[in-house]
């Protein structure tokens, strides 16, 4: 009999209940969304700082990053010690492989043009690796440097016939020569010379507008390096450093071997530093504060706002439910005295009802998650142009603020309810 | 008495006597306000909270000397740092030396050492910023070179300019050259060539090269977006001749690009809250609304036409409407002040203009959630009403 | 002359006739008891007599008009103009006082007087309740607050669906006595109810079964021959 009066509820109260179900999936759906957002932002918003750079260089153990920042007169710029190319490939095998998302290598070298001494640097454009672990990735300075604009021509392609002999120049350089896309430009380094057409002139709003980039295999070959590069420079997604990742950055050694383990297995930029160093011969990983230090703070900043505002929009549909179940239990005042009235206990009464709405609501809930998760990834593609991952924290939080919010909602009410007079609820009073 | 009066009485009375089916109604409303409030007054202050996250990148205009002149005077910067409209984070200049410990030449940067955390807020430093006479901040890449650490004194050596001789040797003791000893106070990490430098104050600088300064750069931080930023250059490039401002590329087209992609971002968390939250908000009223279809019923057997009930429910329901988004409004400051101050550790602009949006809003919503279910209960026979239990 | 004329008047439900073929003449003055048992077609009656349903077929001339052409709004309108309602259920709004709720059926016709609707509350004896809300009164008081209201307005008729259906003894003889003296006065009352003391009250009591009108019994010397009737 129970069951039936539930389902007589259920089936012949359909407006009323489908009206519940409705705000339920509503709030379910804002808490899933926002939820699903709140945890993978860390990660999207990471891909976008991506756009700032490297926040990790490679270099050999004996050099230093010798580049000039503001072109100061006497600084030696080219290095003298070099790093294997055929290692490259090592800096995707190491722990944190995953969170490597580019990295391109770099060899510079002083080339001649009609007297004049140019740095000239190699490196990959739009690189295609197949990994063995079967990732295929596309690494290159197109993506690393993806504030530089091409004023003219186009970038570079490793892919594209023809294109290992071509160059690209900086915006003041191609001034200052008088070149254009499609002219040659006759150049001599240390081990060559030839004439070389301009595919792209670039500008970079920096040191780099004033120098000529070229395929790596074409610099290494102009400057007789085979098989060498100076640096490389890796775009990883790293977790904001803490106090662990500070401590074990000044030296890992000193760390016990719990906090190690921590360490190791956590992308702080000190232990991806770490790894990439394990992995190649002779080299020291630097983290490039500018980035690694910034993106942690916005990254920071951005999740708790997230978290905030989540929090807003829980607290706001869990209002929502409530109230609106509050609304529905009240409106039931006459049914409920009438069961009163014919002998119903209090206990008979309140499982009636929590039966019924914790089916609504479950149902409700269920339709709202589906919904939710979709509002997600609307929001994952029009904003970062990818999906929003589902955590799997998601699935039960959702559940757990379904089921707590309909309680909450529906338990003081039906107490409520329950302490009118029978007669007088009937009395329609 | 007016018809007016009696028209107040009976929706106060509905409001004052009917506490908690209006409470429940007003909650909803207050909550729906609160966070159209909150939400807005958040998006509409991100760019400048988000923006002042960015300045941890560093510069993102610099000043180097216009192509005709050897450097820059500081009367020249802060003339140029005056025609800049946004709000200036920190300007430091540069002066750059050519100078030799034991012989091997190093690089010295003389700037205001105590104002460099302003545009480079990333700098690591190992031990302190120099902050008395003769104190030096060692790059790491020259201190491991020199084996230099906190605390080591080091000799520099510097040659004028104008006592170099053509094809003279400058190694060595040379007529002319100026020798100071520093001491290290710090040593400055950055994973990139700042490290290749050693940084003394200006006034040390002055001091050693035994003139006032020229510089060679000035880095800024301006806390504008790009717009404004490429405004600023132009006006700067007009009315003071000996400078030549430039924007740092990759610090403000990439923020540009991440702060566009976050406005977006809380934009649509934004709206998608809002229309659910409003929805929540509609079917809340809807229920107490539809509650009372047998009060309805009995108004319309006492011969009240469909208009004037809905013109009391109506007057109930924007009632209702108006204090919840009043009070929402400033709920939703506090919510955005809280916001501001946990995860920007600042204040945030209040916006009196959302006050009357909010009530607008929360008024449109209550009148659209009140419209349905009294239309459909005026639509019904009063008798079915009064008689069906 | 005749303040209420029913001829041939239907209301059909599906296959169900819940009157068939009713004729009825109320003259200005008089009261009618509506009497028969449930589902007798009282409540469908009394529904079409107030203005607030339509015959399916049939006239209902109120005041010489024919209401059964009116639009919801005409009905509505003469509802209020020319009609006191009186329910078993009471009806009071439960959040205005005794005297609010007198004065929201002023409200609707016309213009809300205090003093007037005072004076109606004192005339039910509810004078010292006026503040009161409907949860402050017994079933009584609430349904002489509901007379009150009927006849702030003056209307032409007053129609009472089982006035004292939820009213004790006590009660009913107050209620009664108030419609009386409203008889007196020259009111048109009609009653529907199935007690047989209200019925003999009236001037006249009308019996339906069936939706049909089985016995009409106009007596002056009210009393007897309706009761005999009905029992």
């Amino acid at each position: 009999m129970f069951f039936r009066m539930v389902k007589g509820v259920l089936f012949r109260q359909k407006g009323k209940m489908a009206m519940i179900a409705f705000t339920i999936a509503l709030g379910a759906s804002l808490a899933t969304a926002m939820l699903s957002v709140m945890y993978d932002v860390g990660d999207k918003v990471n891909q976008e700082l991506k756009t700032y750079g490297a926040n990790i260089t490679v270099v050999p153990k004996e050099a230093s990053v010798v580049s000039d920042l503001y072109e100061v007169e006497g600084a030696s710029t080219i290095p003298t010690s070099y790093l294997k190319e055929d290692e490259l490939g090592n800096v995707k095998t190491i722990f944190w492989a995953f969170n490597i998302v580019d990295f391109a290598p770099f060899v510079s070298t002083e080339v001649n043009i009609d007297g004049r001494d140019v740095t000239m640097v190699g490196t990959w454009f739009n690189h295609h690796m197949s990994l063995p672990t079967g990732e295929e990735l596309d690494a290159g300075v197109v993506s690393m440097r993806s504030w530089w604009d091409v004023a003219s021509g186009r970038w570079l392609d490793e892919s594209k016939d023809g294109d290992a002999a071509k160059i690209m120049v900086g915006s003041q350089l191609a001034d200052q020569l008088g070149v254009h896309e499609g002219d040659k430009v006759s150049l001599k380094g240390d081990a060559k010379g030839g004439s070389y057409e301009v595919a792209g002139v670039f500008e970079a709003g920096g040191d780099e507008d004033s120098q000529i980039y070229a395929p790596l295999d074409l610099v290494q070959d102009i400057s007789g390096t085979d098989g060498l590069i100076s640096s490389i420079e890796v775009s990883a997604i790293t977790t904001p450093d803490n106090e662990l990742s500070r401590q074990a950055a000044k030296d890992p050694s000193k760390l016990t071997v719990a906090q190690y383990e921590t360490w190791y297995c956590t992308a702080y930029v000190s232990s991806i530093c770490y790894q990439l160093q394990e992995v190649i011969t002779d080299s020291v990983a630097k983290a490039v504060r500018q980035v690694a230090e910034s993106e942690g703070a916005i990254l920071d900043k951005t999740q708790l706002l997230m978290v905030l505002i989540t929090v807003l929009a829980l607290i706001g549909s869990a209002l929502g439910i409530s109230n609106l179940i509050t609304a529905s239990v009240m409106e039931r005042s006459q049914e409920i005295g009438l069961l009163k009235a014919i002998g119903a206990h209090d206990q008979a009464i309140s499982a009636l009802l929590l039966t019924e709405i914790i089916i609504v609501a479950l149902l409700g809930g269920a339709i709202g998650f589906g919904a939710g998760y979709g509002f997600a990834q609307i929001i994952g593609y029009s904003v970062f142009n990818a999906s929003i991952a589902l955590s799997p924290m998601v699935i039960p939080l959702v559940v757990l603020l379904v089921i707590v919010v309909t309680l909450a909602g529906s338990i003081p009410a039906i107490r409520t309810v329950l302490r009118l007079d029978p007669a007088e609820v009937l009395h329609g009073r | 008495m007016k018809r007016q009066t009696m028209y107040f009485r009976m929706i106060t009375a509905s409001l004052a006597r009917r506490k908690s089916r209006m409470l429940v109604a007003l909650l909803a409303i207050t909550v729906g306000s609160t966070i159209l409030a909150g939400l807005v007054t958040v998006y509409y202050d991100l760019p400048r909270q988000m923006g002042e996250q960015f300045l941890a990148y560093g510069a993102n205009m610099i000043f180097v000397p216009s192509a005709d002149s050897e450097g820059m005077r500081s009367e020249e910067i802060d003339e140029a740092v005056a025609q800049i409209d946004a709000d200036v984070e920190g300007a430091i200049s540069y002066c750059y030396e050519s100078a030799t410990i034991n012989d091997a030449p190093i690089i010295i940067a003389g700037c205001n050492l105590e104002e460099t955390l302003k545009t480079s807020p990333y700098w690591q430093i190992n031990g302190a910023l120099p902050s008395g006479d003769n104190e030096i901040l060692v790059g790491l890449e020259q201190a491991e070179f020199f084996s230099l650490d906190v605390g080591d004194t080091v000799s520099i050596a510097y040659l004028p300019p104008d006592a170099v001789r053509e094809g003279e040797q400058i190694i060595g003791e040379v007529e002319g050259k100026v020798y100071q000893d520093f001491t290290v106070t710090g040593l400055l990490d950055t994973g990139s060539s700042e490290e290749e430098y050693f940084f003394i104050s200006d006034t040390d600088m002055s001091e050693l090269i035994d003139s006032d300064l020229t510089y060679d750069v000035t880095e800024l931080r301006v806390n504008a977006d790009a717009d404004e930023l490429a405004a600023s250059v132009e006006k700067i490039k007009q009315t003071v001749p000996g400078v030549s401002p430039q924007l740092v590329k990759r610090i403000t087209e990439s923020q540009t690009t991440v702060l566009s992609k976050l406005s977006a971002l809380v934009l649509l968390v934004t709206i998608i809250t809002l229309a659910l939250i409003m929805i929540c908000v509609a079917t809340t009223m809807t229920a107490v609304v539809t509650e009372r279809r047998r009060e309805i019923g009995l108004r319309k057997a006492l011969g009240a036409s469909d208009r004037s009930i809905m013109l009391e429910f109506m007057g109930e329901g924007l009632l209702l409407g108006f204090i919840g988004g009043l009070v929402g409004s400033f709920l939703g400051f506090g919510f955005a002040l809280l916001v501001s101050t946990n995860v920007f550790n600042s204040t945030i602009t209040f916006l009196p203009a959302l006050i009357p949006v909010t009530i607008v809003v929360a008024l449109a919503v209550t009148a659209l959630a009140c419209i349905l279910p009294v239309r459909n209960a005026t639509k019904v026979d009063p008798a079915l009403v009064l008689k069906g239990e | 002359m005749a303040l209420l004329e029913l001829k041939n008047v239907y209301k059909i439900y599906g296959d169900l006739h819940a009157l068939d073929d009713v004729n009825l003449t109320v003259d200005e003055g008089e009261w009618v008891a509506i009497m028969g048992p449930s589902g007798s077609g009282k409540s469908t009656l009394m529904n079409i007599i107030g203005c607030m349903d339509k015959p399916t077929r049939g006239q209902v001339l109120l005041d010489g008009k024919d209401i059964a052409n009116e639009s919801s709004r005409g009905l509505t309108d003469i509802r209020r103009d020319k009609i006191g309602l009186i329910f078993q259920q009471f009806h009071l709004i439960n959040y205005l006082t005794a005297l609010e709720n007198v004065m929201v059926a002023q409200y609707y016709h016309s213009m809300p007087d205090e003093k007037e609707a005072m004076e109606a509350l004192k005339r039910v004896g509810l004078g010292d309740r006026a503040k009161h809300l409907p949860s402050q009164l017994s079933g009584g008081e609430q349904q002489r607050v509901c007379v009150a209201r009927a006849l702030i307005n003056h209307p032409e008729l007053i129609l009472a669906d089982e006035p004292t259906g939820n009213l004790d003894e006590t009660n009913e003889k107050i209620v009664l006595d108030l419609f009386r003296q409203l008889h007196d006065e020259g009111t048109t009352l009609i009653v529907v109810t199935h007690d047989a003391e209200v019925g003999a009250s009236a001037q006249r009591v009308i019996t339906l079964e069936y939706g049909k009108v089985t016995s009409s019994h106009g007596d002056t010397s009210f009393g007897k021959a309706a009761r005999k009737d009905v029992v």
